[in-house]
């Protein structure tokens, strides 16, 4: 793994994130893969997706949170109030989920008691839960709200002509990632899902126009690798809560699987779909997130992400599939149940999994569950288990 | 799910629980008190709704009649609409479609049954619904699951965009059982354009569902029925809650689970009326008398979220017991424009307009949008209209002495804010207790546990000389 790349996915002020300081830029922190980053971008500034893996204890956050909700918008309040995002010109709250969405209260009365931590631009922005024409309609109106107040506070002009090409860029990236996203699927997967992960989770944090330069070089060297460089072990998806870290995955391939595609937020789920570049901008942008990012937030939507995650497994080759919530997370954690369900039954063996935000603390019982799962894939159809072999000779 | 509790068919089995009760109330006393003995389990929720007179009689009685409809909608060929407690009824009986409210179904289940609710809720979790979810609809949505209940022909939720625990678990509802799903979603704001025409956009939509479900297309006629009704109904309410001022307060404490269990099960037809007209008449009586609705006043508490339900009502029992006038909660308050605590804020609440179909249409979807909870935590908490502006007008309007919350464990957009809310209704000097008891699973929190810290909170915070609760 390239060292920027390491450190984009370590370190939250990462030379990237420097050096656009550096220069002058203003950085916008945003929580959730429902957030139009290019509207931020075409203010002229750097969005940045709020992460915490840098959190050692919730004493903050717990102050604020109750005690039974997600650990991940409560580690990044106390990412905030240890001051780790004075970096952040600005932070843009959206609600993907309830727990998500009183970040926004949950700050800014952390802000109150202590003076620094919140950022001078702050916003909350809705995110409908379903997509209908007037959905649609009142969430373009919602980005055009942000417009506003991101141009009144910073004193920027977001023309339509800047959102188009930040729209360009950014559909650039997303084509990258597909082309990355490629390169460790299938039987010829070339590159580790942990590899992958740590591209898609370093360009969350790193300008586009750097991301794709950097996505290039690697597609470079990875087009050159042979069939024979391929990855041996068994082939997995990972499924469902937020995921930034990329131990989780170590952890997984370590055992003797590739991780061949995912769906989890970071991941490269809807990162790849493009933004229409036709047209009025937001529309286009309105469109294509509310319709595009698969979450369970949009409830009763079931079936089309079922079908997705179906398609995806045997599109990548996934012989099994690893879902996984963070715990208090019952979008994820129940949508899994359903989705155990219907892929067992498809003869696709599964693995559902609880576990908290931050670094990985319960690697044992976690190793100890995938190499249940392998074990299980291996019984019903035999095979190498050169990875997991190697890993127990330790 | 334990084999002997598969046995018997859910629904019936509390038709029959609700059909006895109500057979009961025109026994004599000596009957009344041999068939108590013989029915264990809910003999103290039976016993507590008997002290309500007509009231309490007419509510049991309507209920009774709301789980046989359910029983009987197949024969009667009826479509049967899974829902939840923030949507009102209503605009279902305008269609002819028998409504199934999912928490309405828990609270009773909770307040009857001691010992069978735990395994309903458990069944939840044994098909893959998270532990962690919502009781509120876990409660009763186990027997669905499970076939011991009614099947639902399509589900109709009212709560994305306002409470995720509550939407996922109708959405759950739907792909597990492969039942049509229609939702209901609400912006952060609640007066604004662009909101007012989302909510009327969306509830047409919700409409045409209604229509393609049941085959019919709206009809003006039932429409103007249930709206005449609800705003008759809801002349009553702002009554009933204009007396809930006065000091002692004359409406007795569980007065306040009925008033939201009309507006749940009853709203727009003459079974919920009939139960507001008798609740007026014994609280004119109270008032006229200057006595309290529960007997005594000592203090009085707004309860800022939800109640308790299990173990046979024994909070409401407590709180009669104790002297403890109940002030009403986020569930009592359903924004009509003529409610008390909606004086000066008018353009928050709902007005009915029955001069139209698109008036009707309008005024339902207004009120559906000012629901308890909808209105009030579907925005940051410390907006314009959301919840502590709501909570700071109701504990000044009702002379609050204390405030307590209580939800579910499920709620991760309560816990995600309580302690923002209840810090800020301190420093405005109300003292304010955060209760860990779940108000529909009481392994949680077992209801002397929390009973026990709201009395050392009293005693402990001095609120008007408290010394202690009476537990005998």
């Amino acid at each position: 793994m390239r060292e920027e790349i390491r450190e984009a996915v370590a370190v939250l002020a990462n030379r990237y994130v420097m050096k656009w300081k550096g220069g002058g830029g203003r950085i916008v922190g945003y929580p959730c893969s429902y957030m139009p980053v290019e509207v931020i971008a075409a203010a002229g500034m750097l969005p940045f997706r709020l992460r915490a893996m840098e959190v050692v204890s919730t004493s903050i956050g717990s102050s604020y949170y109750g005690p039974v909700v997600c650990s991940f918008p409560k580690c990044i309040l106390q990412i905030a109030g240890e001051r780790k995002y004075a970096f952040l010109d600005g932070a843009v709250v959206c609600n993907g989920c309830d727990t998500m969405r009183r970040l926004d209260d949950c700050w800014r009365k952390a802000g109150d008691d202590m003076p620094g931590i919140l950022p001078s631009y702050f916003a909350h922005f809705a995110v409908p839960h379903k997509v209908t024409d007037y959905s649609v309609k009142w969430f373009a109106g919602e980005i055009r709200k942000l417009i506003d107040s991101l141009e009144k506070h910073f004193g920027v002009t977001i023309s339509d002509d800047k959102l188009k090409k930040a729209i360009t860029e950014y559909n650039r990236s997303r084509t990258l990632l597909g082309d990355i996203d490629a390169m460790r699927s299938g039987p010829d997967a070339f590159l580790s899902g942990t590899d992958a992960m740590a591209i898609f989770i370093a360009g969350t944090a790193m300008p586009a126009a750097d991301f794709n330069a950097l996505m290039e070089d690697i597609l470079g060297g990875l087009k050159k690798k042979k069939k024979k460089d391929a990855l041996p072990g068994r082939r997995l998806l990972l499924a469902g809560s937020v995921i930034d870290d990329i131990d989780l995955f170590r952890t997984i391939e370590e055992a003797g699987a590739v991780i061949v595609a995912d769906t989890v937020c970071f991941g490269s789920k809807d990162r790849t779909d493009l933004v229409r570049e036709d047209g009025d901008p937001v529309t286009a942008l309105a469109g294509r997130y509310l319709g595009s990012v698969k979450c369970p937030r949009m409830f009763g939507d079931y079936k089309r992400r079922f079908a997705f995650l179906k398609e995806l497994a045997e599109k990548t080759g996934a012989e099994g599939v690893i879902l996984q919530n963070i715990r208090f997370c019952d979008l994820h954690g129940s949508e899994n149940g359903i989705f155990e369900r219907d892929l067992e039954a498809a003869g696709i063996p599964c693995l559902r999994m609880e576990r908290e935000y931050g670094p990985l603390g319960d690697e044992g019982r976690v190793r100890m569950r995938i190499d249940a799962l392998l074990e299980r894939i291996g019984a019903a159809g035999g095979g190498s288990r050169r990875a997991l072999s190697a890993d127990r000779s330790r | 799910m334990r084999n002997e509790l598969t046995e018997y068919h859910y629904d019936w089995r509390f038709w029959s629980i609700l059909d006895n009760a109500n057979k009961l109330f025109d026994a004599t006393e000596k009957e009344f008190k041999s068939t108590m003995a013989y029915t264990p389990t809910f003999r103290a929720t039976t016993e507590k709704l008997s002290t309500t007179g007509k009231a309490g009689q007419r509510l049991v009685k309507a209920t009774a009649r709301y789980f046989e409809n359910i029983l009987t909608a197949r024969s009667r060929g009826k479509k049967i609409g899974l829902i939840t407690y923030n949507f009102s009824p209503a605009v279902l009986f305008a269609f002819d479609v028998v409504p199934y409210c999912l928490e309405g179904m828990s609270a009773f289940y909770a307040a009857a049954w001691n010992r069978g609710i735990y395994e309903s809720l458990d069944y939840c979790c044994e098909v893959g619904f998270t532990e962690t979810s919502c009781s509120g609809q876990r409660v009763a949505l186990g027997p669905v699951l499970a076939g011991l209940a009614e099947r639902p022909d399509f589900i109709v939720c009212s709560t994305p965009g306002v409470c995720d625990s509550n939407a996922n678990a109708f959405a759950f509802a739907s792909a597990y059982l492969d039942v049509p799903f229609c939702q209901l979603n609400y912006p952060p704001t609640l007066t604004d354009e662009r909101a007012v025409e989302y909510h009327r956009a969306d509830f047409r939509n919700m409409l045409s569902f209604l229509e393609e479900q049941t085959g019919k297309k709206v009809d003006v006629d039932k429409m103007r029925e249930v709206c005449e009704e609800i705003v008759k109904q809801d002349e009553i309410i702002c009554e009933i809650q204009d007396y809930q001022r006065l000091v002692p307060c004359p409406v007795p404490g569980i007065f306040n689970l009925f008033i939201y269990d009309i507006k749940v099960l009853f709203s727009g037809i003459k079974d919920g009326t009939d139960i507001l007209e008798a609740m007026l008449e014994i609280v004119k009586d109270n008032a006229e008398r200057g006595v309290a609705g529960d007997g005594v006043e000592r203090l009085r508490g707004f309860f800022y979220y939800i109640d308790h339900y299990c173990i046979q009502m024994k909070y409401w029992r407590w709180l009669e017991k104790n002297g403890i006038s109940h002030i009403g909660t986020m569930m009592t308050d359903f924004w009509q424009a003529n409610a008390p605590y909606a004086r000066g804020r008018e353009e928050e609440g709902y007005r009915m307009d029955l001069s139209s179909l698109d008036s009707m249409i309008d005024s339902l979807a207004a009120q559906s949008s000012r629901m308890p909870m909808v209105k009030q935590i579907r925005g940051p908490y410390d907006a314009p209209h959301m919840w502590l502006d709501d909570t700071v007008g109701v504990a000044n309007l009702m002379k609050a002495d204390f405030l307590a919350f209580m939800g579910t464990m499920g709620c991760r957009n309560t816990w995600s804010m309580v302690k923002l809310i209840t810090r800020d209704m301190e420093k405005l000097g109300y003292p304010a207790l955060i209760l860990y008891a779940d108000s529909f699973d009481n392994r949680i929190e077992p209801v002397d546990t929390f009973l026990g810290k709201i009395d050392e909170f009293l005693r402990v915070r001095d609120i008007r000389g408290w010394k202690g609760a009476v537990w005998k």
